[in-house]
């Protein structure tokens, strides 16, 4: 059988549903952020495979069992590989199904990380290596913070001191996907400025291999509990198995979240799984209720004097003029807090 | 030729591939090759590819190939196409490209 193919840019209406319907055919969900389309089609418009870019990752691909064998696949990865090369993005990764990892493997894409139900793969031999490499290296007992600063608050200044503390070095990731308020050029300039006293910190950009678990696709797994406990599974085990070993890093420190449900249980895997890889999981006690959420919403509210005892002053340089101020400050610890999942590290 | 930026030609379907060529600090060609057939040609294509860029002049590159049973005028055309874009040179000089 022979296809036609095409392609869409920004998916809507009668396209964003026959993707929709298909997906749904093959056991996938849509969760949103298709940028960049390729659809195979019949004769007739009928889908027989699909696939997305969102990013630079490689979503929604699905290939109807009429194509197997026919390079359907090939086809789509290949358009959505060119089309991302020529936005400029070089570095690609995507998610799948083990029983899927070969064909992928064929199509110039290697494993990352594996666990049971999911792979995560990108499209370079070496693209996690040379990250690793390029790494500033510590020495003597070392530790590891992976933190979004959304922004950079007194909370998290009190968890890298504390942690700090405990160790010869300490390494704190900055989560580089910009899925958060504040761009990831700002939030590495907070925590660079606000840890600028803290002698035995190394500040390093998470690059793709740190990924919040917020953003995690979870398309391809059935069962909704399941895949979010899969891609934390994923997480973690790249970093302990493969990011902690070439930096040496033993601990891993966390501040404890008694707010965000979603957070909580990513602490609890933590706790759970890095220790298989040899890493001890530290929960510091969070500061005085601080969390970047807070922030955020004294922010909107233009309540400046709530900002000023949340963050610390090179924070505070950052962010003022960003924050329009309210006539009388706000009432402090109102706030509705929500189901953020990127707001405690 | 100098390579500058990344360039990539092909695609992945059936008897093509992909080449995608990136800077790379010091001398040497760095090659990544994945073949369906590379017990049988790895080498063969590896040696085209070394031998594209060699003929152009390129010093220094990182070279990533996904090949999908390329014949070797279309390893050599891929791999042309690629440099000329990695270099952001237009200054073609077609010639025939032949089966090695």
């Amino acid at each position: 059988m022979s296809f036609i193919i095409s392609e869409a840019a920004g998916l809507y209406g009668p396209q964003l549903e026959k993707l929709n319907r298909f997906l749904e055919k093959m056991g996938l969900r849509y969760e949103g952020g298709a940028e960049y389309t390729v659809f195979l089609t019949d004769e007739d418009g009928e889908v027989l495979g699909t696939g997305s870019l969102c990013g630079s990752v490689l979503k929604y691909i699905a290939v109807d069992d009429s194509l197997q064998g026919e390079g359907g696949a090939a086809a789509i990865v290949s358009r959505l590989v060119s089309r991302a090369y020529m936005m400029g993005r070089k570095k690609l990764f995507l998610f799948t199904k083990p029983q899927n990892e070969y064909m992928f493997r064929s199509l110039g894409f290697f494993p990352l990380a594996e666990v049971n139900g999911a792979v995560y793969m990108e499209n370079s031999r070496r693209g996690l290596s040379d990250y690793l490499d390029s790494l500033e290296k510590g020495e003597g007992m070392q530790g590891a913070i992976v933190a979004n600063c959304n922004p950079f608050t007194n909370g998290h200044k009190y968890l890298m001191e504390t942690a700090a503390a405990l160790v010869d070095t300490l390494h704190v990731f900055v989560v580089s996907e910009d899925a958060s308020d504040f761009p990831f050029s700002l939030r590495y300039e907070m925590v660079k400025r606000g840890t600028a006293h803290i002698k035995n910190l190394i500040l390093h950009q998470s690059g793709d291999y740190m990924i919040s678990h917020s953003t995690f696709p979870t398309y391809f797994i059935k069962d909704m509990a399941k895949a979010k406990d899969v891609n934390v599974e994923l997480d973690l085990t790249l970093f302990g198995k493969r990011i902690a070993p070439a930096l040496d890093i033993k601990k891993r420190f966390v501040g404890t979240e008694p707010y965000c449900e979603v957070t909580g249980a990513y602490n609890e895997a933590m706790k759970r799984i890095l220790p298989r890889f040899g890493i001890e999981v530290i929960e510091i006690e969070r500061k005085g209720g601080i969390s970047a959420s807070k922030v955020r919403e004294a922010m909107k509210n233009g309540d400046i004097n709530l900002i000023k005892r949340l963050v610390p002053g090179s924070t505070y340089d950052i962010i003022k003029d960003m924050v329009v101020p309210s006539k009388g400050a706000r009432e402090y610890g109102s706030t509705d807090r929500g189901a953020d999942a990127d707001e405690t590290v | 030729m100098n390579i500058i930026t990344t360039g990539v030609a092909g695609t992945m379907e059936s008897s093509d591939i992909i080449v995608t060529i990136e800077p790379k600090a010091n001398d040497g060609i760095e090659l990544s090759l994945e073949s369906d057939v590379m017990q049988q040609f790895g080498k063969q294509i590896e040696k085209v590819i070394r031998e594209t860029l060699d003929e152009l002049g390129v010093k220094a590159a990182k070279v990533t190939a996904v090949d999908k049973g390329a014949l070797d005028c279309t390893v050599a055309a891929r791999t042309m196409a690629a440099a000329y874009r990695a270099a952001e040179s237009t200054d073609y000089v077609f010639k025939e490209v032949k089966a090695k």
